[in-house]
């Protein structure tokens, strides 16, 4: 979970692509996935999916991702499948017409969910921000909120072992706990780990300020980002897949 | 370079005062230490230095505090920025960015630096904190000690004129801290960057410093050059300051050989006023 978010360097076609172009593909693909009504498609996008995985060179990334995510989906698909009334049955109460919609909802979230993790894994959190700051004319400090929560996820679980293990040292048995149980035996530690996060936080702004937050301007980012043929060529490609969405 | 004068301030919502009736002045090109107990009001003294308080957090501030020459309730914190740079006690939440490179990268990108500069200010940095080969490296791979050497490496680039650093050495093993107060020497001495250092190691506060302030329940209770403060070793334990063994030593010899020795700062004095005692 910790590495889930995290960046994979790389020089790859992807890595190399505009942050916008990588944030315009997602939004595309999430589109595509919502507009058609065909599971041939479905698959098709999810084919894409795992494809800039490994065109992106972090195809173990993809594949975490993928599992992560199949096990929310098997918990869906059954719940779709035995709710569904519609439709021949094919074996006890479940349907024709049940197996597809579930199959159509299941893939559904797992090629919507896909591309942003997987944008993220190779999308510099400051390059994101600093383009949408740049190219799309987001005001700063909501670019700011975004790239400080990114980075404070893996912060949060760092912080959140360090109590767990805090309180195993007093005898909590956190290790023994499976489940719902341990679920339980956290949520007690949401209130400190919540006052830590917002002390951090207000220092992180005072941080920030210091060093010239309130002073930066759309034009202050070192790097700049300019868009090449390969942006293009994926802009067109997500076109096409958008009018497929539609067409088919 | 940094006046301050019968400065109170007590938090919003405190009943407490942090800090009581300072009053301090660091010449520039100075270097001054400051030590006290927890809760002394250390950070405090640093928070009013940067501008953060009363700008960011609020609360009854009584007195003035100047910054070459500029009121720091009446300069914004940006003016203030520029001048002043500051290294966190909590160097995870300093740390804005989830790269090294970039960390570095925020300050030079707001203060406006040249483009051209930006390079040479960067590699600059981190090579004088000795992490050059982690400029690629994500903070979330850092150690302890090494996320500190990035927050000291990010405000270092910015080139301020008084450098304030909270405890800079907290996670730091005593090799990488002479190496910080060693970096922070060459600064003072170098490019005449005034430094005001919030420190607990007492040994290499003596070491390095010009200056030394000794803070306790938000009063400075002593000030002056670091080893007239030192020579009052005795008042310095009732605190709860440690003093370093040196000194402790000179104290000693001084009450048995019923003649005044010199305050020892480190081990080569202590060496030589023990040859000398001893023929």
């Amino acid at each position: 979970m910790n590495n889930l978010f995290q960046y994979v360097p790389g020089n790859s076609l992807i890595h190399r692509l505009n942050p916008i172009t990588k944030i315009f593909l997602t939004i595309i693909i999430c589109a595509a996935a919502f507009i058609t009504d065909r599971l041939l498609f479905l698959v098709g996008l999810l084919a894409v999916d795992m494809l800039i995985g490994i065109i992106a060179g972090v195809a173990d990334r993809t594949w975490n991702i993928f599992r992560g995510l199949l096990k929310i989906a098997v918990f869906l698909f059954l719940l779709q499948v035995l709710l569904t009334r519609k439709g021949t049955p094919v074996f006890w109460i479940i349907t024709d017409q049940g197996l597809l919609t579930a199959g159509k909802v299941v893939l559904r979230l797992v090629v919507v969910c896909m591309p942003l993790a997987l944008v993220l894994a190779v999308t510099r959190i400051s390059d994101l921000t600093n383009a949408l700051v740049q190219v799309l004319h987001v005001p700063y400090p909501y670019a700011f909120t975004l790239s400080t929560a990114i980075r404070f996820i893996p912060q949060f679980l760092e912080e959140m072992a360090e109590i767990m293990e805090a309180q195993t040292a007093r005898g909590v048995a956190f290790d023994k706990a499976k489940g719902l149980k341990k679920l339980s035996m956290m949520l007690p530690l949401c209130a400190p780990l919540l006052i830590s996060s917002v002390r951090r936080t207000d220092q992180t702004a005072a941080a920030a300020e210091v060093r010239g937050f309130h002073l930066r301007t759309r034009t202050s980012g070192y790097k700049r980002y300019p868009f090449s043929y390969v942006d293009l060529g994926t802009v067109v490609f997500c076109l096409l897949l958008l009018a497929g969405a539609i067409v088919l | 370079m940094i006046q301050i004068q019968d400065l109170s301030f007590t938090y919003k919502g405190e009943k407490k005062p942090a800090l009581q009736e300072i009053n301090l002045s660091v010449p520039e090109g100075g270097f001054l230490g400051i030590i006290g107990p927890a809760g002394a009001g250390k950070t405090t003294l640093a928070r009013v230095l940067t501008g953060m308080i009363p700008h960011h957090y609020p609360g009854n501030f009584y007195g003035s505090a100047r910054v070459k020459g500029l009121d720091t309730v009446d300069t914004s914190i940006n003016d203030l920025s520029r001048l002043v740079g500051m290294v966190f006690q909590d160097v995870e939440s300093q740390i804005i960015s989830p790269m090294v490179e970039d960390e570095l990268l925020y300050g030079l990108e707001n203060f406006g630096v040249s483009r051209e500069e930006i390079p040479a200010r960067i590699e600059e940095a981190l090579q004088s904190v000795g992490i050059s080969e982690l400029r690629e490296r994500s903070i979330a791979s850092l150690s302890g000690g090494q996320r500190q050497k990035v927050a000291i490496a990010s405000i270092i680039a910015l080139k301020p004129r008084i450098l304030v650093l909270d405890e800079p050495t907290g996670e730091l093993d005593p090799r990488s801290s002479r190496q910080v107060f060693s970096l922070l020497k060459v600064l003072n001495e170098e490019q005449g960057i005034t430094i005001v250092l919030i420190e607990q190691k007492i040994m290499l506060l003596c070491e390095f410093t010009k200056q030394l302030a000794v803070l306790s329940e938000g009063r400075i209770v002593r000030q002056g050059e670091t080893r007239e403060v030192l020579a009052r070793a005795e008042e310095l334990q009732e605190l709860g300051v440690n003093c370093p063994r040196v000194t402790t030593l000179s104290r000693i010899l001084s009450a048995r050989t019923g003649e005044e020795q010199p305050v020892c700062i480190n081990t080569e004095e202590a060496e030589a006023m023990i040859r000398r005692l001893i023929p």
